[in-house]
């Protein structure tokens, strides 16, 4: 690589882009536009709430008023399975998250811990769940805060330390901030996609890449000034979108490190994509049709606009091979969860596919008119 | 290092294949260090194709192309520093200004050294160094790919048909702008599918139709070898001197309706004529009689006119 070369064509599209007000109007208006119209449509969603799998394989009076109290304090929408119902088939086939299991010989315990006071008897509850879910350790969290409370009303005294967790908890997740990250992951997408397949196409048919081809720029300089350029326009329109969300919205999110290196990943794979499907189409048009046609299907599979967990199983296995879906879920774990490990796995798979891609673009780049 | 060729390019039975059309035949011929070497023929002859291989843009389907003793397949990393390029039709950033644009392709180049405002002087826009690339005409579009082909300083040029669609004056000014860089020193490989154009600036015309040379040499050795002739146009609106002229036995062919090119051997024949013609009370508008030029060899030597575009459109 070249950072001579790099900054020269970082420089001249930075210029044009500058200089083209429709471009900088796009860039910066359709991604605030979004957010300013689902933002409004789910403003006054209520708060978001989790579904919870609940098998009480117990069936008495004091289990289902456990449950009840979970579904009360914990606000969880819960979805009762039969107890004949094997718990790990129906995980797998249903995608829950996760499912809390309450054994049988639980109202049993509960009235000798009670009526005898001994404190050797105690439950186990069984929590089955699936990792790859973003949702899952935000759900762990409620349910252990839930039974913690109902641990020290059966003791009677007061906690002595107050978990910070218990404040976080209090916190009201609401739609709009979910709703946030995925747009961010789906704008970078459509922005690095269509502008690589148009301004390679354009320059492609203009000759302008005939002529570059009879300079030294090679073509891991041309991809690399492609990405930085894109990333830069993902910086900006990402900034405009996360003040309208502050600014209208008032929304909470936590802004660290993952979001940059989320921006990257996605602008690395999509840009990658750009570049073979310039590649593989002769015309801007057949060129425009095939980034529609991957980023269509993209946008409404990978969970952008709504929690995958309210999709039926079927699609939320598609959407576990979409590139975009790694970035929404890792994106949402790091800007509402808080959750490092799960950005990390998440930025791992998309990391691993930008990687391919951008091996791809370089190989599929020719600067040759033929071979 | 490379060893130091006598000739700059070496062309050795070049041939280019697109599927089943033979575009380029079966080429060779050298360029010589320092001469215009120009690449002559109609739309569609090949000459797009045979520049875009000797300077490294297309591959070759067969045949050996040396630059500087370097085979193109193989040296593009050493070659491109040295050669500096207009491709047909050149086009660059349309936001992108007058110097902006050099100083980019200066950079590609990693040249530093670049003297970018004396290049503009060179291509004469001075006064349009801040005016964006769109905004400016066909003449001044190519004197900036002029410019730009020039911002490493190459040993060799390649200009593609450098003043198609331009006015003669414009056109003039690219003809001095090429003369300038031969004095330099520089080779211009150049193609063209303007007679004047080649014959005014060529030292080495190589005349290609269809995809074969036909004929290659001098402007001035190829009319003496094949045009021992004076050309005789008659204008006239009156059919019966073009048939006069048609009975006296004389190649002849119509320009148009008006015009009648009659090949004579000696200023001898042109006196019988005009004397036939009087004979024969047919009436004349002008006369016009001149020494060959090199689309009479194109003439002569495939029957076609250099300016008659073939079916199918433009070729790139
Ligand atoms: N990339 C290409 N693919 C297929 N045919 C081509 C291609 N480029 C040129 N040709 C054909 O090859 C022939 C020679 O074209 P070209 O070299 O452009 O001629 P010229 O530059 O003399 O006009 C033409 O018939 C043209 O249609
Ligand atoms: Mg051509």
């Amino acid at each position: 690589m070249n950072p001579r070369v790099v900054g020269a064509n970082l420089v001249v599209s930075l210029k044009s882009f500058y200089r083209a007000k429709p471009a900088m109007f796009f860039t910066i208006a359709f991604p605030i536009l979004l957010i300013l119209v689902f933002g409004a449509l789910f403003m006054n969603q209520d708060n978001m709430s989790f579904d919870l799998c609940v098998q009480d394989l117990d069936h008495t009076d004091s289990s289902s008023q456990l449950v009840k109290t979970l579904e009360l304090e914990g606000k969880f929408k819960v979805i009762r399975i039969e107890p004949s119902v094997n718990a790990a088939q129906y995980t797998r086939d249903n995608k829950s998250s996760l499912v809390l299991t309450i054994p049988k010989g639980y109202e049993g315990a509960f009235l000798q811990r009670m009526a005898l006071n001994d404190p050797d008897t105690s439950v186990t509850l069984t929590y089955l769940y699936d990792l790859s879910s973003s949702l899952v350790f935000m759900k762990i969290h409620i349910l252990n805060w839930v039974f913690s409370g109902i641990n020290q009303k059966m003791t009677g005294v007061p906690p002595f330390i107050r978990s910070a967790e218990t404040s976080m908890l209090a916190r009201k997740y609401r739609f709009v901030e979910f709703f946030v990250p995925g747009i961010i992951a789906m704008s970078v997408m459509i922005l690095s996609l269509f502008g690589t397949v148009h301004l390679n196409t354009e320059l492609r048919q203009k000759g302008v890449i005939r002529k570059l081809s009879t300079t030294p720029i090679t073509r891991t300089d041309w991809i690399l000034s492609n990405i930085l350029y894109q990333f830069i326009l993902a910086v900006l329109s990402t900034t405009a979108m996360l003040l309208v969300s502050y600014a209208a919205f008032s929304v909470s999110l936590q802004i660290n490190a993952w979001l940059p290196v989320f921006m990257l990943l996605d602008v690395f794979a999509f840009v990658g994509i750009g570049m073979i499907i310039t590649h593989f189409t002769k015309e801007a048009e057949s060129a425009a049709a095939a980034a529609n046609a991957i980023s269509f299907p993209m946008m409404f599979l990978s969970g952008s606009f709504f929690p995958l967990e309210m999709m039926p199983g079927f699609m939320q296995t598609v959407a576990r091979i979409l590139p975009l879906y790694y970035v929404n879920e890792g994106l949402r774990a790091s800007m509402i969860f808080g959750d490092h490990m799960a950005a990390l796995r998440h930025s791992a798979v998309i990391g691993v596919f930008a990687a391919v891609v951008f091996i791809l673009g370089i190989i599929a780049t020719q600067w040759e008119e033929d071979q | 290092m490379t060893k130091k060729a006598e000739h700059a390019i070496e062309v050795e039975n070049l041939t280019k294949r697109y599927g089943d059309l033979l575009a380029v035949n079966d080429l060779s011929f050298n360029v010589r260090q320092g001469e215009i070497f120009a690449l002559l023929g109609p739309n569609g002859a090949g000459k797009t194709t045979t520049v875009e291989i000797i300077d490294t843009i297309r591959m070759p389907t067969s045949g050996k192309v040396n630059l500087f003793g370097m085979d193109v397949t193989k040296s593009k990393h050493e070659i491109v520093p040295r050669i500096g390029v207009l491709p047909q039709g050149f086009s660059s950033f349309d936001r992108i200004t007058v110097k902006e644009t050099i100083q980019y392709y200066s950079r590609l180049f990693s040249c530093g050294n670049t003297d970018i405002d004396g290049l503009i002087e060179l291509v004469n826009l001075k006064d349009k160094t801040r005016e964006q690339y769109k905004n400016l005409s066909g003449g001044l579009k190519q004197r900036l790919g002029i410019a730009i082909a020039l911002v490493n300083d190459p040993e060799v040029l390649f200009l593609d048909e450098p003043t198609t669609g331009l006015d003669p004056r414009a056109r003039r000014e690219v003809w001095d702008l090429m003369l300038g860089l031969k004095e330099k020193g520089k080779t211009v490989f150049l193609t063209t599918h303007y007679m004047e154009e080649a014959e005014f600036l060529a030292d080495t015309v190589a005349i290609i139709s269809r995809g074969k040379i036909i004929a290659m040499g001098s402007p001035e050795a190829l009319i003496e070898s094949n045009a021992k002739y004076l050309v005789l146009t008659l204008r006239s609106v009156d059919e019966k001197a073009f048939d006069i002229v048609r009975k006296m036995g004389f190649e002849s062919v119509h320009d148009n309706h008006k015009d009648i090119r009659v090949r004579v051997e000696q200023m001898d024949d042109v006196q019988k004529i005009l004397n036939t013609i009087q004979e024969g009370r047919a009436s004349l508008l002008s006369l016009d009689v001149r020494k060959p030029n090199l689309e009479d060899v194109f003439l002569k030597l495939t029957g076609e006119t250099l300016h008659k575009e073939p079916a199918g459109g433009v070729a790139q």
